[in-house]
């Protein structure tokens, strides 16, 4: 079975949700949609207070080349622009919305299915920006900028991201499982946009059979690859999955169009079908809803701009002892700071966690057992990357390669001493691009 | 048995070291340098700590630069006047005399009067808080209050009381080597002055906005700039700021002030604001 070559964990999947069909949640009673969702510059906002907006209307302007647009998740009023707590951990500029309950589409948006075979590489992607897509697997890159990579890189493989790989997360899953059609759809017009011979593949664990054996029904009519990957954490990362596909290494400082990939999410190829065939604009995601302290754990469709106390109200309850409320991932994602953040359109999971038995940061010193070293998916020494870090030698902790990290979390799992390495490297990072922001200004 | 091993071993080292001294001997009295005493007199009444408040990396460079350009305007901000007194003598001339500065903090939200968004766990330094969120208090422009200033400080002039932090300003040397190690910038520096005041509050948010996150906060209420007989109170992105050259530290700003715990601090009477609060 392809895995990739170096590292790796296998923590224990905990795909609680796994057999859940997704559900769709009702709409809040108020939405927040931050204009900062996606990786680049924050939207320009374009709607004032007390305006009336439609579902699917445009309230937040590309502002720039690498940023997205922002829409409306539902009709109704414009409450408020102002900064509010974002899953990111910033505070960052929100329109809020008061929904009129109508849910009407804005004009255009509610047509027939459209034969995207007829549409020219301009017009997809001027479609695929149009209606903000970006990857939906966490980093939110805009997707039709990575669908437009410089003229001089050849694209030879197109790889749509299945793995899923981080414990409890199941919204990538179900909709493998219920949704292939828009999938393969999804993949093909992005296929569509490149020139010459190219591989298409979908990866994918071995332990979603179910979504591997769907989509070979699906996909394989079509010329397009399955791959069943081996489970492995961070099997999903990027250069990992190019690594385990095709064999080739993204190094330090590449992207993988430097070796012909590009690498697609399973939710941004299904937004990719909803903008060029429905017209629609990305308003809603998959979210998996898990963890051992709330009571319904499921996969549901909900609205960007949902806020996580709306959710918790909708699946129920979360026990006393959750001291911890994440927004992604157990090993990549974030805990939020309030319970007021809102679904944003790189929300894939929100767990509920109680780990008060660890309590305050316990680290200790090194060991130099080097299991961190074993793991590590880039090759790096996280323990001296922490050590460095600690010490404040921020000109030789670049040598090191410090920018490589890709922060999977590998190595903070592994540590029986239980050093915070990944926050070190992240405090390292924050810290050498302050000091470069201060040298040139 | 011994003196067969003994005695060559230490015969030929002793040879090595000879041989190896008097080339070094040589070297060093042919390419000697000329080395200007005067560096050495100024490098020595200079404080000696490498603290780069100078902009030199460190105390020699500073002295080596300034005897061989005379510079009069160059000053060592640790030293202050009695220092620029002692380099003028060694020098044979008149140094400009430094502005004494001194750090201070734009916050008074301890953990008191701050409210909190979410504990945080992770690595207790700043910086490190940053990377997870804007910081344990709710107000985003306020002193995080883990401590990361402490260990840049030479000086030990920091330390961390009810999650502020306090600077002791009779340490303090004006070096301005904290600057760089607070993420919020709630750290400036300012001009050291016998009295003055300043507004110990950071928050660009709205006034409805600070009073929700903080009892210390600046709402922006204009009542100081009002009362304020000689202009010396303004007002930018909701918070107010005391132009220090024209405050003649009369001190009608701090009657005025509504907030809880007074924003409006007098360096060197806090006298006012402690029988405000006991009121």
């Amino acid at each position: 079975m392809n895995t990739f070559r170096t590292g790796g964990i296998h923590p224990p999947e905990s795909k609680l949700t796994g057999n859940s069909p997704i559900e769709v949640m009702p709409l809040p009673s108020e939405l927040a949609i931050p204009l900062s969702q996606h990786l680049g510059k924050p939207a320009k906002p374009v709607v004032k207070m007390n305006d009336e907006v439609k579902k699917g209307q445009l309230i937040g302007e590309a502002d720039g080349f690498i940023s997205a647009n922002v829409h409306a998740s539902t009709s109704g009023k414009i409450k408020a622009i102002k900064p509010h707590p974002h899953p990111g951990g910033q505070y960052a500029m929100t329109v809020f919305i008061t929904p009129d309950g109508k849910d009407e589409w804005a004009e255009g948006l509610e047509c027939a299915p459209a034969d995207w075979k007829r549409l020219s590489k301009q017009e997809i992607l001027r479609k695929i920006k149009d209606a903000g897509v970006v990857g939906m697997g966490g980093a939110g890159f805009p997707t039709n900028v990575k669908l437009s990579p410089p003229p001089d890189k050849k694209i030879d493989t197109l790889i749509l991201n299945g793995a899923e790989c981080e414990p409890f997360l199941t919204a990538d899953h179900r909709l493998m499982v219920e949704s292939p059609e828009d999938i393969v759809t999804g993949l093909e017009i992005m296929a569509s946009l490149f020139d010459g011979p190219l591989k298409i593949a979908i990866g994918i664990e071995s332990n979603k059979q179910d979504a591997i054996e769907t989509l070979q029904r699906y996909a394989l009519p079509k010329q397009i690859d399955v791959v069943s990957l081996k489970t492995k954490y961070p099997q999903g990362a990027e250069k990992q999955l190019i690594n385990a596909i095709t064999g080739r290494i993204v190094g330090e400082g590449e992207l993988p169009f430097d070796k012909g990939c590009i690498v697609q999410n399973i939710g941004t190829a299904v937004a990719v079908c909803e903008a060029v065939c429905r017209n629609r604009p990305l308003i809603e995601r998959v979210v998996t809803v898990s963890g051992m302290e709330i009571t319904r754990k499921k996969n549901i469709t909900v609205r960007i701009g949902t806020s996580f106390s709306d959710i918790i109200a909708f699946c129920g309850n979360m026990s006393d002892k959750t001291n911890q409320v994440i927004s992604g991932g157990p090993m990549m994602g974030k805990a939020v700071f309030s319970l007021d953040v809102p679904v944003v359109k790189t929300t894939s999971g929100i767990l509920f966690i109680n780990n008060l038995a660890l309590g305050k940061s316990m680290e200790r010193t090194c060991i130099r057992c080097g299991r961190c070293v074993e793991v590590c998916p880039q090759g790096l020494a996280p323990w001296l990357l922490a050590n460095v870090a600690q010490l404040r030698h921020f000109d030789e902790i670049q040598t090191l390669g410090l920018a490589n990290c890709t922060e999977c979390g590998s190595c903070t799992y592994v540590c029986p001493s239980r050093r915070e390495l990944v926050h070190w490297i992240k405090y390292a990072k924050a810290l050498v691009a302050n000091r470069q922001k201060r040298k040139s200004a | 048995m011994i003196s067969d091993v003994f005695i060559p071993a230490v015969s030929s080292l002793g040879a090595v070291a000879l041989a190896l001294g008097l080339i070094i001997h040589f070297v060093s009295k042919k390419f000697h340098v000329e080395e200007d005493p005067t560096v050495k007199l100024v490098n020595g009444i200079l404080p000696g700590v490498n603290c780069g408040a100078c902009g030199f990396p460190s105390c020699g460079q500073f002295a080596e630069v300034l005897v061989e350009t005379r510079n009069s305007t160059m000053t060592c901000p640790v030293g202050g006047a009695d220092l620029a007194a002692k380099l003028g003598e060694a020098l044979g001339m008149t140094m400009a005399e430094p502005k004494p500065q001194l750090a201070v903090l734009l916050c008074q939200g301890n953990n008191d009067v701050a409210r909190q968004t979410a504990e945080y766990l992770g690595i207790q330094d700043c910086w490190a808080a940053t990377q997870a969120f804007a910081g344990p208090k709710q107000c985003r422009y306020s002193c995080i209050g883990l401590g990361s200033c402490i260990a840049w400080c030479d000086f030990g002039a920091m330390r961390l009381e009810n999650g502020l932090i306090v600077i002791d300003k009779d340490l303090c040397t004006g070096c301005a080597a904290c600057i760089p190690a607070c993420p919020t910038g709630v750290l400036v520096m300012q001009d050291k002055k016998a009295s003055r005041y300043f507004i110990a509050c950071n928050s660009r948010d709205r006034g409805a906005a600070t009073k929700k996150a903080c009892d210390a906060g600046c709402t922006a209420c204009q009542k100081c700039v009002k009362v304020c007989e000689d202009n010396a109170i303004v007002i930018e992105e909701f918070l107010a700021r005391i132009v220090q050259d024209k405050c003649t530290a009369c001190g009608k700003c701090i009657e005025v002030c509504p907030t809880k715990v007074n924003c409006i601090r007098l360096e060197n009477d806090l006298k006012a604001v402690k029988q405000k609060q006991a009121s």
